[in-house]
């Protein structure tokens, strides 16, 4: 017994060894279903603010670059408005007025990236706006140039983006002539390089062309740029196309992203608010019950009022006709007709 | 409390600090990014105790992940390299060297002490790039990552080394 606990004393270093290995380890492979230990991220708001105070001082070194691409990127959308208008109003000129399409519009928060990784094999990207600015997990995030990836998670003031370059990250979306549908990976390696898989072999796919969100699901609508195809290869099983696409946002000097925050629809949203919040059903029928009462009330008070006027002038027209038929009587009583003149 | 274990704070924050300000934007041909986090346990003396070098290594690993959103990842690699550190220093210590020296160009020489760094780093950045991949389908690029790292981080270590040797060449911790 003695001899035992020496050796476990003396060998008190395996054990220590043993239980730290068994928490890193634990932490590493819980780390998928993270959500809830948001404490040993970067969303951390001692961790974040040390790197929104770095990013801040960082970002002054790339003013010039972020300059010139607003520059250039307020050129296209001039040039794109010219030829918009240009349009409209040759279209106004030889047609009849069309109705106008209903506005498919989505709020965006702008936020800015504090701290990113480019070349792990499941990259994230913290930005500096979190639950507090109304952002939730599985947002979608763009940049002025296209789609940037997924919010991942969220605290208060910081959220976590699984952007593109992420070996998890999968997003579905279309070639933008042909609207041949596929999903979009990223492999280990270029930060500007994605593929898209699953495009059927009798797709006529072109180098050059625009890879764009499909708005099948509800995070990104659809027609947002995310890449343009650069090489046609093979999927490994031969029965698909693997296309390698070059993608537009730009990761190495990312700074600047939007969040898109309503893109589901108001209806769709308080139709899902209320299978969410039984009590918020609940009121909203009993004011849609005292409304229905309401103006059931007024509607009785008003065939109410309808029937007494009714029944007012029916009482007027009796009184009348007493009167003409008391009339008569008088006259017939030996009054003549100057005297009922001046009565009336 | 003593000077050691304040010594090894404020060289953890330092280090800290350095690695995910500085090292951490380099990333030479795309995958080589040098972890100096481990140059903490390189300077560990003889005669530390196990248990406590495991506990610095995990810390510091640990510290690092939350900076870096590689949860357990560095704390793996460099409780591992706490592990094996007592063993490979006692195989490279010269003869006559003390019961409680540091390991440091001076006491060491140069070669052998490069060797030590080497091989310490070789499994802290073996660890830590398998533990990223987790996979052996794109071992080139992981290999890549090992051998780049390993490398930059050893000549990172002897340069640090170089510049504070002369402060501490008489004072161990």
């Amino acid at each position: 017994m003695r001899a035992l606990i020496d050796l476990i004393i003396h060998n008190k270093h395996w054990f220590v060894f043993l239980l730290l290995e068994g928490i890193s380890l634990f932490f590493l492979f819980s780390y998928n279903g993270y959500q809830r230990s948001v404490y040993f991220t970067t969303a951390n708001g001692v961790v974040g603010s040390t790197y929104n105070v770095i990013s801040g001082i960082t970002s002054y070194l790339h003013l010039q670059e972020k300059n010139h691409e607003l520059e250039a990127v307020n050129q296209e959308l001039r040039e794109q408005i010219y030829e918009m208008t240009q349009k409209i109003d040759e279209y106004e000129r030889d047609s009849i007025k069309r109705m106008p399409a209903l506005p498919l519009k989505y709020d965006v928060v702008s936020a800015q990236v504090v701290n990113m990784t480019l070349h792990k094999s499941n990259n994230f990207i913290t930005i500096n706006k979190g639950e507090a600015d109304g952002i939730r997990p599985e947002m979608g995030v763009i940049c002025s140039r296209g789609v940037v990836g997924i919010v991942y998670m969220t605290s208060r003031h910081y959220s976590i983006v699984m952007p593109l370059l992420n070996m998890n990250s999968k997003i579905s979306c279309r070639l933008r002539n042909s609207e041949y549908f596929g999903s979009l990976i990223w492999q280990r390696g270029y930060a500007d390089i994605a593929y898209v898989t699953s495009i059927p072999r009798h797709a006529s796919v072109k180098k050059g062309e625009i890879v764009e969100t499909n708005g099948y699901s509800d995070i990104f609508p659809a027609g947002l740029p995310i890449g343009v195809v650069q090489r046609i290869g093979d999927s490994t099983d031969g029965m698909s196309y693997m296309l390698r696409v070059k993608l537009f946002a730009n990761f190495p000097t990312l700074r600047d992203v939007s969040v898109i925050t309503n893109y589901m629809t108001s209806e769709r949203r308080s139709l899902e608010q209320m299978a969410e919040d039984p009590a918020k059903k609940n009121n909203l029928y009993r004011s849609k019950d005292r409304e229905a009462v309401e103006e059931q009330k007024k509607i009785q008070a008003e065939q109410q009022a309808e029937k007494e006027r009714i029944e007012l002038e029916r009482i007027k027209e009796m009184l009348e006709r007493q009167h003409s038929v008391a009339n008569p009587t008088q006259s017939s009583t030996g009054q003549n007709t100057e005297t009922k003149d001046t009565v009336r | 409390m003593n000077s050691t274990f304040l010594m090894r704070l404020l060289r953890l924050f330092v280090l800290l600090l350095f690695q995910v300000l500085v090292f951490n934007q380099i990333h030479l041909l795309d995958y080589i990014t040098p972890l100096v986090i481990g140059y903490m346990l390189v300077c560990v003396h003889r005669g530390t105790s196990r248990s406590a070098i495991l506990i610095w290594g995990f810390i510091m690993g640990l510290l690092f992940d939350i900076f870096t959103n590689t949860a357990g990842m560095a704390a793996a690699s460099l409780t591992l390299v706490g592990m094996i550190q007592p063993v490979i220093l006692k195989m490279m210590s010269p003869r006559d060297s003390a019961e409680d020296f540091v390991p440091s160009i001076t006491t060491m020489g140069f070669w052998r002490y490069i060797l030590f760094v080497l091989i310490l780093m070789l499994v802290l950045h073996g660890a830590f790039y398998m533990l990223d991949a987790f996979t052996l389908s794109d071992w080139q690029l992981t290999l890549i990552s090992i051998a780049g790292s390993t490398v930059l981080t050893t000549i990172i270590i002897i340069f640090i080394e170089l510049l504070v040797r002369s402060k501490r060449k008489n004072s161990h911790y």
